[in-house]
């Protein structure tokens, strides 16, 4: 049992702490979050405006050029790998950047603004046809009807599912790698390397997502229940 | 003020508006009544554009208000129009419900509107609801609060679709007690509805509309009294 405990507290100094190594740790889930959450807030922004041009119909009703071209991207993102994607990204279109941060966070921003915008439009489908039709037989235009009592209704619907995106994409960030930043999983994956005992860094590096993670879901619950609050439907 | 003419609506292969012709004048209270399906809501819908006519030309005002070039949204803030399922806003209070389209349409200033809505609350009776969310109010007071915020838009005319159908029994006589005194007060109206009472009482004219037509068309008395067409009779001895 003696010999156990010490064998335990070695794999933990060497993976944590000789050379100072919680530094690089840290460093990697500074990169992880970095990414996540700008690559969050962008694919927030491209999912709305995505969802709004997906949605728009013509006078008749028909589906806009708009409509066509959101359908497309939404294709394209949702058909391919998000590591090929990133690869595209890094090694093609933006080549000359050396920024591997800012490489990254457009690359998963446009990957979840894809799938932020079906989860958008499917909150915005959701809320009743009767709000749109009040709104409107009151001479509101219909950009005034989505902002005003739509979109405000739709934000609860979608609460729940973005907040399942948001989480698929703090973890799909550990594919960042490819494009050789360092972020939490790379760097347990070099310390593993550089000590040859694989165990202490990856099973840190998966606690260490599991909390922040955690974290997030509580933040959003909180924030859920807030917004219910003020309605009881 | 309303003319509407040789009207048609096609939904894909369902033919539900086959011609209609009608004039509405100022001050009148028109009650289209007839059988679930027989395009009376359609109809109704179809006088502020929330269903494109297929074919035929509706008037208001002197205006083909179904002209591509006719901003339709100008054309609403003088229809007021209230819905069978009321559709308040539910993300506003009663009193954003009713202030929001002359607030944001710039027709009125906030405390213009806010004034404005009180009175029209106090008339119906709930003044005091003014902070509540529709979520918070019984089917009467919700479609009570829908009359007045379409009335806090000074509409020109007021076009009901259903408003009592999905009322419970006890909350009927709230709502129309509304519409009647709103009768009284010169309002231009058009109601679809299946109480035949009010239709007697309030209407200057009913309509039975049947298969996408209007069959009849008479004032009140000879309408239930001495009913002309055999559909018409038929359908009075079953609702009466």
């Amino acid at each position: 049992m003696q010999a156990w405990i010490e064998k335990i507290g070695k794999m933990f100094e060497m993976a944590f702490l000789t050379e100072d190594r919680w530094k690089l740790y840290l460093n990697g889930l500074g990169v992880t979050l970095k990414v996540a959450l700008f690559a969050a807030i962008l694919g927030l922004a491209i999912g709305t405006v995505v969802a709004l041009m997906k949605l728009s119909t013509n006078r008749k009703g028909n589906k806009t050029i708009w409509a066509r071209i959101a359908n497309a991207y939404i294709d394209i993102i949702r058909g391919t790998p998000s590591v090929l994607q990133l690869l595209i990204m890094w090694f093609i279109i933006m080549k000359s950047c050396k920024n591997g941060v800012l490489v990254a966070v457009l690359s998963f921003g446009i990957n979840s603004g894809a799938y932020v915008a079906e989860i958008v439009r499917a909150g915005i489908l959701a809320v009743d046809k009767g709000q749109t039709e009040a709104g409107r037989s009151l001479g509101l235009s219909k950009a005034q009807t989505m902002i005003y009592i739509i979109i405000p209704q739709a934000i609860k619907n979608v609460l729940p599912p973005i907040g399942n995106e948001f989480i698929v994409l703090l973890k799909e960030t550990a594919i960042v790698g490819y494009v050789s930043l360092s972020d939490l999983t790379r760097v347990a994956n070099q310390v593993s390397s550089r000590t040859y005992e694989a165990f202490m860094p990856l099973i840190g590096a998966a606690v260490i997502y599991f909390v922040i993670i955690k974290i997030l879901t509580i933040l959003l619950d909180k924030l859920e229940r807030r917004l219910r609050k003020s309605d009881n439907r | 003020m309303i003319i509407v003419k040789d009207l048609h609506k096609k939904f894909e292969d369902n033919h539900v508006l086959k011609g209609v012709n009608y004039h509405v004048h100022q001050g009148e209270k028109i009650v289209v009544v007839g059988p679930s399906g027989s395009g009376k809501s359609t109809f109704l819908r179809c006088l502020n554009l929330l269903e494109t006519p297929t074919s035929g030309e509706i008037w208001f005002d002197g205006q083909k208000i179904n002209d591509p070039k006719v901003n339709i949204d100008k054309v609403r803030e003088h229809m007021g129009m209230v819905f069978q399922n009321f559709n308040l806003f539910n993300n506003l209070s009663i009193m954003d419900n009713i202030t929001l389209a002359p607030v944001k349409l710039k027709l009125m200033s906030k405390e213009e509107a806010k004034e404005k809505a009180l009175a029209l609350l106090t008339r119906v009776g709930l003044k005091d609801k003014a902070d509540s969310y529709p979520s918070q109010l019984s089917g009467g007071q919700k479609q009570r609060i829908a009359i007045v915020r379409s009335l806090a838009m000074n509409p020109r005319v007021m076009l009901f679709d259903e408003p009592t159908s999905a009322l419970d029994p006890e909350m009927v006589g709230e709502v129309l007690d509304v519409m009647k005194e709103l009768a009284k007060s010169g309002m231009t109206m058009v109601v679809v509805t299946h109480e035949m009472g009010f239709a007697r009482e309030v209407g200057t004219k009913v309509l039975f509309m049947d298969e996408g037509i209007i069959m009849e068309e008479n004032t009140p008395s000879e309408f239930f009294n001495h009913p002309q067409c055999q559909r018409l009779q038929d359908f009075l001895s079953k609702v009466l």
